[in-house]
């Protein structure tokens, strides 16, 4: 029974994650964008003044409804469990390599569901090598790999991440003038607040209970051969092929896709990257949004790191664009592969002879 | 709670009402003069000065065009670019003439450079759009050098314009930059 209940919870995240990428492009977010994780962040960023392309500068509400959603959520459930203290460094390293990766194929995993299921078959390159990190990362997993265990932590420690959510939440309805929002560009394209928000605060509460990740169902597959949580990343895809059939937002082909390039080897590689990381740190980025907001001090770590990379990826140009990924994109993406392998090295757990 | 505990909540609510009495007072002091519209205003007399500067700076050039001097108006083109050497408005002037002179592969080219350096062109909520005059090229295009290719499935040339056309309709649909 319990099995079913995680089950329905998961597949009720997949839809609200499905059907809401596409009814948040047509509500006005930006095209295969309803719903991206690290487009999101660089968008927060760049409010921040993080960055300066004012291009690229909004306060997504759905990310603050993610943790939001989560944390009232895990409240009201006592799951809410403050917990840290493993590897730090190492995991805000890896957020800022998986937010480059992303970068690089324009778009994190949920993003890339959403542009495979809108037609664009750039995004197959991007999904074999999301699912060849994963599998790599498990490989590793069952070959002794672990990062420190966590520990409990002063219960302060896991407010802070919902805290800065509701900060954010507040500069984006009183718009204070040191928050820059961006009224050409993608950053101009926006479904209203209160729906963006509200999907954001359901899915949320849902992926919080389900614990959907779209690393997690791929790793999980790859290691026990258990569908629980990939069920939930294959209801995505076919929520979202289905409302954008329907919504005549299905366009099929490789070229005239939005936010793409055809630069599939590069595409390929940035998502071994994402997947890879993400399995190191046991989480894809909109997993550690939810976990954050559940008292993950790590996964708090790991957003900064992700955002430090949301805005390091504009302001070095550590990214694609439809031209394809730049130099210096390219050289990241390389750099957070060894970078990734170093630290499989150094925390795997070797039989002794 | 303890005398300290005490004393620090109030330091710690004294010093919170004091931030945040400040980050309203400059906000309202912000406000009051107008911060908002001045921002747009100033965005307003970025893009006034801009066209008047383009209207200045290429002059001769429109005018050259407007009377179908097609080559006279690409020669003073090039002469302007020596001087202003990296302006996108330049890559548009020389994308329209091209295609007035016939030169299909020149003319996306030219708009893929000019849209490379200034997304503005793309952006309706600007007034540098100018995706309409793009997207009538690039569907136009489409057809005529898929042909070419099939006919000549080695020529460079070719494989460029297609090159060019793809990044062009992958602007147009828009999406995250």
């Amino acid at each position: 029974m319990k099995a079913l209940r995680m089950i329905d919870a998961t597949i009720i995240t997949g839809a609200l994650l499905g059907l809401g990428g596409v009814f948040l492009v047509y509500f006005g977010n930006p095209t295969n964008s309803g719903l991206c994780v690290s487009c999101f962040l660089e968008n927060v960023a760049g409010s921040l003044q993080l960055h300066d392309d004012i291009r690229m500068s909004y306060i997504r509400p759905e990310l603050l409804g993610f943790v939001l959603g989560s944390f009232f959520i895990a409240l009201q459930s006592r799951r809410f469990r403050v917990t840290g203290g493993s590897s730090p460094i190492v995991r805000f390293l890896l957020g800022f390599f998986i937010l480059v990766g992303c970068a690089v194929f324009i778009g994190c995993p949920i993003k890339m569901i959403l542009r495979l299921a809108a037609g664009d078959l750039t995004a197959i390159a991007a999904t074999a090598g999301l699912i060849f990190g994963v599998w790599l990362g498990s490989r590793y997993i069952r070959a002794g790999f672990s990062l420190d265990r966590v520990k409990d932590l002063p219960q302060l420690n896991g407010y802070i991440i919902p805290f800065f959510a509701f900060l954010l939440l507040l500069f984006l309805l009183l718009k204070p003038s040191f928050i820059l929002i961006g009224d050409k560009g993608p950053a101009a394209m926006r479904a209203p607040i209160y729906i963006s928000l509200l999907l954001g605060l359901a899915i949320g509460v849902f992926a919080q209970k389900s614990g959907l990740c779209i690393t997690g169902g791929i790793r999980n597959f790859c290691l026990f051969r258990e569908r629980t949580l990939l069920n939930g990343v294959i209801t995505v895809f076919v929520s979202a092929l289905i409302l954008s059939l329907i919504m005549g937002q299905f366009n099929l082909g490789l070229n005239a896709q939005p936010s793409s390039h055809l630069n599939h080897g590069w595409t390929f590689l940035a998502m071994v990257l994402v997947g890879l990381a993400s399995t190191l740190i046991d989480g894809c980025p909109f997993r550690q949004l939810i976990k954050a907001g559940q008292g993950d001090v790590d996964a708090g770590i790991t957003i900064l790191g992700m955002t430090a990379g949301a805005a390091l990826v504009i302001s070095w140009a550590l990214r694609s664009t439809s031209a394809g990924p730049t130099f210096e994109g390219k050289i990241t993406v390389l750099a957070g592969l060894i970078f990734s392998l170093i630290i499989v090295m150094a925390y795997r757990n070797r039989k002794p002879a | 709670m303890d005398r300290f505990d005490k004393f620090n909540i109030t330091i710690l609510v004294l010093i919170s009402l004091i931030t945040i009495g400040m980050l309203v007072n400059q906000e309202i002091i912000k406000r009051r003069s107008g911060y908002h519209e001045a921002a747009a205003a100033e965005k307003a007399r970025y893009y006034a000065e801009q066209m008047a500067l383009n209207a200045t700076i290429y002059q001769e050039v429109i005018s050259l065009k407007e009377q179908e001097l097609y080559d006279e108006a690409m020669t003073k083109l090039q002469e302007v670019m020596k001087t202003y050497p990296g302006k996108p408005q330049s890559y548009v002037y020389m994308a329209q003439l091209s295609l007035k002179s016939g030169k299909l592969a020149d003319t996306i080219h030219n708009y893929r450079l000019a849209v490379e350096k200034e997304s503005d062109f793309m952006d309706k909520n600007t007034p540098m759009f100018i995706g309409h005059e793009i997207k009538e090229l690039v569907t136009e295009s489409l057809p005529k050098f898929g042909r070419e290719k099939k006919l000549k499935p080695n020529d460079k040339a070719v494989r460029n314009a297609l090159k060019d056309l793809y990044y062009l309709q992958r602007r147009l649909a828009g999406g995250c930059e």
